[in-house]
């Protein structure tokens, strides 16, 4: 890349995950159902690879979500909720523009007023910023742990092909001292830059995008800077990797970057989850990596690079520690809500989102 | 503005916990934060965090249109008893009607209520879905 | 010094649907004897009872509106409140007064007007009755436990739904001889069971019917008889309680305030149920079935057995057909007991029996309120 990196990549594993856990709603639509509606040809949902989304019921939102994977992620971590310092909700669908849904969140698991909370936003990498910046206080000392939270009721326009996708769904992550973790980050890298590929105005209730905009200029490019920035850093090549997770707005997008970046199929399929659940925006490659962490054999090298619209990627290599089966148990697993399911008719989810709804 | 912030917020913990009051006196528990035993009187109480596992003892799908800031009809509301030996009456959610039944285990969540729209407060509270299995 | 206590008179309007007059004109026609037959100096309290008349009608100390409205002022007024036992609890205060040597003729005015407003605003109100707090703002509403109870009754007592349809048959059968009932005409097993879930398995012809109502009642001592005929009906007694939200009772089909009201009654007066003229809280059909029990007039789980022969129970209709609006439902009970037990009579119907027991309650049994009517000669 031939420039000065001033973001510190290496962190040798003197942090990591403690715990983290997933919600997804229980409310299926297939997405054959909604490309029928709005007369897309129906190779559509094969050729982007998706087959269903799931939806918040009528009583979740991002906060609700975002709570149950919180929860689940203390509980696995093992820790007191009072001694989390700081607690990120990434998201671009908070129920209020302004008042953080991450203090609701905060206060629902901690008793503590000693803590920070924030709502971040960047598009689909606002959890991936978390992450980030929970690694960052962790290794300051100024927290114990920081729980970094991905929670999304993604929207999309009605007939839009983005509906096809767009889901709701959450992760959150407990990061903490090696010496409490089950899998290290040996580094972290990001690569943001202004890039116009999609976007949503205040007060807009669905975003716009630059359709084949988003693909090369945006999502590609800065999956692939970032996650090469993260190889010459840390001296690794993608052979060196276990796993690679993505953010995966559709099921096809990752296993092309990931082809592009270099990596053999059965490296890229165990982090894929948009085909049975949608899009969920900042659950997308959070959850990926949860289902990844819930398989992986100690010793595994996982590389999880984010995406959000804006545009920007975080890259993190991770190592599984010994004793990850332990933990997984302690909680639902990603399959557990893949399983966990229920459909419903076009109209109940439109309903259900509040797409259509009755007025006063 | 329909809703008030100080009742919600003072029971803040009741609503998006499920908490309750166990007197030290005559021992009874029951449900939602107190200061004061319902059955003995006593003030000598304590207020504990139930860890939401229960079995539906009975349930009702209720048709009945109330508020109309309330999201979702019918709503099926169950008498739930908790591990910890106490009685909720609450909604259940991430059902259909015709799946649940009396016995059944649920955990509980953090739901929203009803909210005040379109530019008042959401009220956040606990509702019960059957136990996510492990 | 405890003095005895007497109707002098009752009046009431057609339970219905008064679109076109409000809680004034209402009063005002149900009063309109009252005050044509003078007396109203002699009037020392003016007691108001209605449940809704500070949301839906957004007044507040309606007892004094109505003073000034119905050119009573100066006399004094209260307004009184209990849910939907209200009425009845007016009464009570209205008895204690005179009982007390405090007054000597007391008007009682039971007025609720749930037609202002479509139905769900109503329901929302309504809802109040429970706690705020933990009930209400957590979206729970009284047919929930009504359900809830009646579950359990058909589960315990190996009672079907059919088998409970009796009780609202029997209610509207009776109104059709109650010219102030809202509901005139028959009900069969298959109109209920028909009829739209409430809350399952509560169904619409179940429970009351939302409607307008005014009723009043003028209470005495013993000096006002003079003034009036050879027969008189004496308020011998009211007595009341109050009991824990259903998730903290121990057995859920249990009316222990009822049953600490009946109990306060018995150790004072002794009735005989069969003989008496009652009329009983009936909002939700399972209640009926659970008072009679808990009353002893049936055995437990055997209530739906007998209420087709019953001869002597809400032969207005009840809640269910006769109406229930809210704060008036008390007084129009105790207004059909009196009527159907004095010469006066409801309409054609009659009671040949010398006494009269009222229960009103609200919720599911959340309060209770008994009055015991005696007629003397």
């Amino acid at each position: 890349m031939g420039h000065t990196v001033n973001t510190s990549s290496r962190l040798e594993g003197k942090v990591g995950i403690v715990g983290w856990g997933v919600y997804v709603p229980i409310w299926r639509v297939k997405a054959i159902e909604i490309a029928r509606m709005w007369g897309f040809p129906e190779e559509l949902t094969k050729s982007l690879w998706i087959e269903e989304k799931a939806i918040a019921g009528e009583d979740e939102d991002t906060v609700t979500m975002g709570w149950y994977a919180a929860k689940v992620a203390i509980e696995r971590g093992g820790i007191d909720p009072n001694e989390v310092g700081a607690v990120f909700v990434g998201t671009e669908s908070k129920p209020y523009a302004v008042k953080p849904s991450a203090t609701i969140i905060a206060d629902a698991l901690i008793d503590t007023g000693v803590k920070s909370a924030s709502d971040i936003e960047f598009a689909c990498r606002a959890g991936g910023e978390g992450i980030r910046d929970s690694i960052a206080l962790v290794m300051s000392g100024m927290v114990k742990y920081a729980l970094a939270i991905g929670s999304d009721t993604a929207q999309a326009s009605p007939g839009d092909v983005l509906e096809l996708t767009a889901s709701s769904g959450a992760a959150a992550y407990v990061i903490g001292p090696e010496q409490d973790s089950i899998a290290v980050f040996e580094g972290s890298t990001v690569y943001v830059t202004d890039t116009t590929d999609f976007w949503r105005r205040d007060c807009s209730p669905y975003p716009r995008h630059g359709e084949i905009f988003t693909g090369e200029p945006a999502y590609f490019h800065h999956i692939i800077s970032a996650a090469k920035l993260l190889f010459e850093e840390l001296g690794l090549k993608p052979g060196d990797f276990d796993y690679a997770v993505f953010h995966q707005p559709n099921g096809k997008f990752p296993l092309q970057v990931g082809r592009m970046l270099g990596f053999p199929k059965e490296k890229l399929l165990p982090g894929i989850v948009t085909p049975w659940i949608g899009n969920t925006y900042n659950g997308s490659a959070l959850i990926g990596l949860a289902k990844v962490l819930e398989e992986a054999k100690p010793g595994s090298r996982i590389l999880v690079v984010t995406f959000g619209s804006g545009a920007g990627s975080d890259a993190f290599s991770i190592i599984v520690k010994e004793g990850i089966e332990e933990r997984v148990k302690k909680g639902p697993k990603v399959i557990d809500f893949l399983e966990r399911k229920r459909y419903v008719s076009y109209g109940e989810y439109v309903k259900s989102r509040r797409i259509i709804s009755k007025i006063e | 503005m329909k809703y008030s912030i100080p009742i919600f917020w003072r029971n803040k913990y009741s609503y998006y916990r499920l908490e309750f009051t166990k007197c030290k006196r005559c021992n009874k528990i029951a449900f939602f934060r107190r200061r004061v035993c319902p059955f003995c009187r006593s003030r000598d109480v304590e207020v504990l965090t139930s860890k939401g596992i229960g079995r539906v003892i009975s349930f009702t799908v209720s048709y009945f249109r109330g508020s109309t800031n309330l999201e979702s009809y019918p709503r099926i509301i169950a008498l739930v008893e908790l591990e910890e030996g106490f009685k909720v009456i609450g909604e259940l959610s991430d059902v259909k009607p015709e799946e649940v039944k009396e016995g059944m285990y649920v955990e509980a969540v953090l739901r929203r209520f009803s909210s005040d729209d379109p530019y008042g407060l959401i009220y956040y509270g606990v509702k019960f879905i059957p136990r996510v299995k492990k | 010094m405890v003095r005895d206590v007497y109707i002098l008179s009752t009046s009431m309007v057609k339970v219905d649907r008064y679109f076109n007059k409000s809680y004034k004109e209402l009063t005002l026609d149900v009063i309109a004897n009252v005050l044509n037959n003078g007396g109203v100096e002699y009037i020392d309290y003016v007691i108001v009872s209605t449940l809704l008349s500070d949301s839906i009608l957004h007044q507040l100390d309606i007892s004094t509106m109505l003073m000034q409205y119905l050119g009573l002022s100066p006399i004094p007024s209260f307004r009184v409140e209990t849910g939907e036992s209200s009425g009845l609890a007016a009464i009570e205060l209205g008895f204690s007064l005179i009982a007390s040597g405090k007054a000597d003729s007391i008007l009682i005015i039971g007025i609720e007007k749930l037609t202002e407003y479509p139905t769900n605003i109503v329901n929302e109100n309504y809802s109040k009755i429970l706690d705020y707090e933990v009930e209400t703002i957590r979206n729970i509403s009284p047919p929930d436990y009504a359900a809830l109870i009646m579950k359990e009754y058909m589960k315990r007592y190996k009672v079907s739904r059919e088998d409970l349809t009796v009780w609202p048959i029997k209610m509207h059968e009776n109104a059709l001889k109650n010219p102030y009932a809202q509901l005139r005409f028959k009900v069969s097993k298959e109109k209920v069971l028909n009829s739209i879930t409430i809350a399952e398995p509560i169904k619409l012809l179940d429970t009351f019917p939302i409607g307008d109502g005014s009723a009043v009642i003028l209470l005495g001592s013993e000096n006002t008889l003079r003034r009036v005929s050879s027969e008189a009906v004496k308020v011998l007694h009211i007595s009341s309680s109050t009991s824990q939200p259903l998730y903290l009772r121990d057995e859920i089909l249990g009316f222990t305030a009822l049953r600490n009201a009946f109990k306060r009654l018995l150790s004072r007066f002794k009735v005989n149920l069969e003989e008496t003229l009652l009329e009983i809280h009936d909002s939700y059909s399972i209640y009926a079935y659970l008072i009679l029990e808990e009353l002893g007039i049936a055995s437990k789980g055997k209530a739906y057995t007998m209420v087709s022969e019953l001869s002597n129970v809400n032969l207005s209709g009840g809640l269910k057909a006769r109406g229930h609006p809210f704060g008036a439902t008390g007084i129009y009970q105790v207004c059909e007991v009196y009527s159907m037990i004095s010469s006066k009579g409801l309409g054609e119907l009659r009671y040949n029996g010398k006494y009269g027991l009222i229960h009103s309650m609200s919720g599911p049994d959340y309060n209770s309120r008994l009055c015991l009517l005696e007629k003397v000669m």
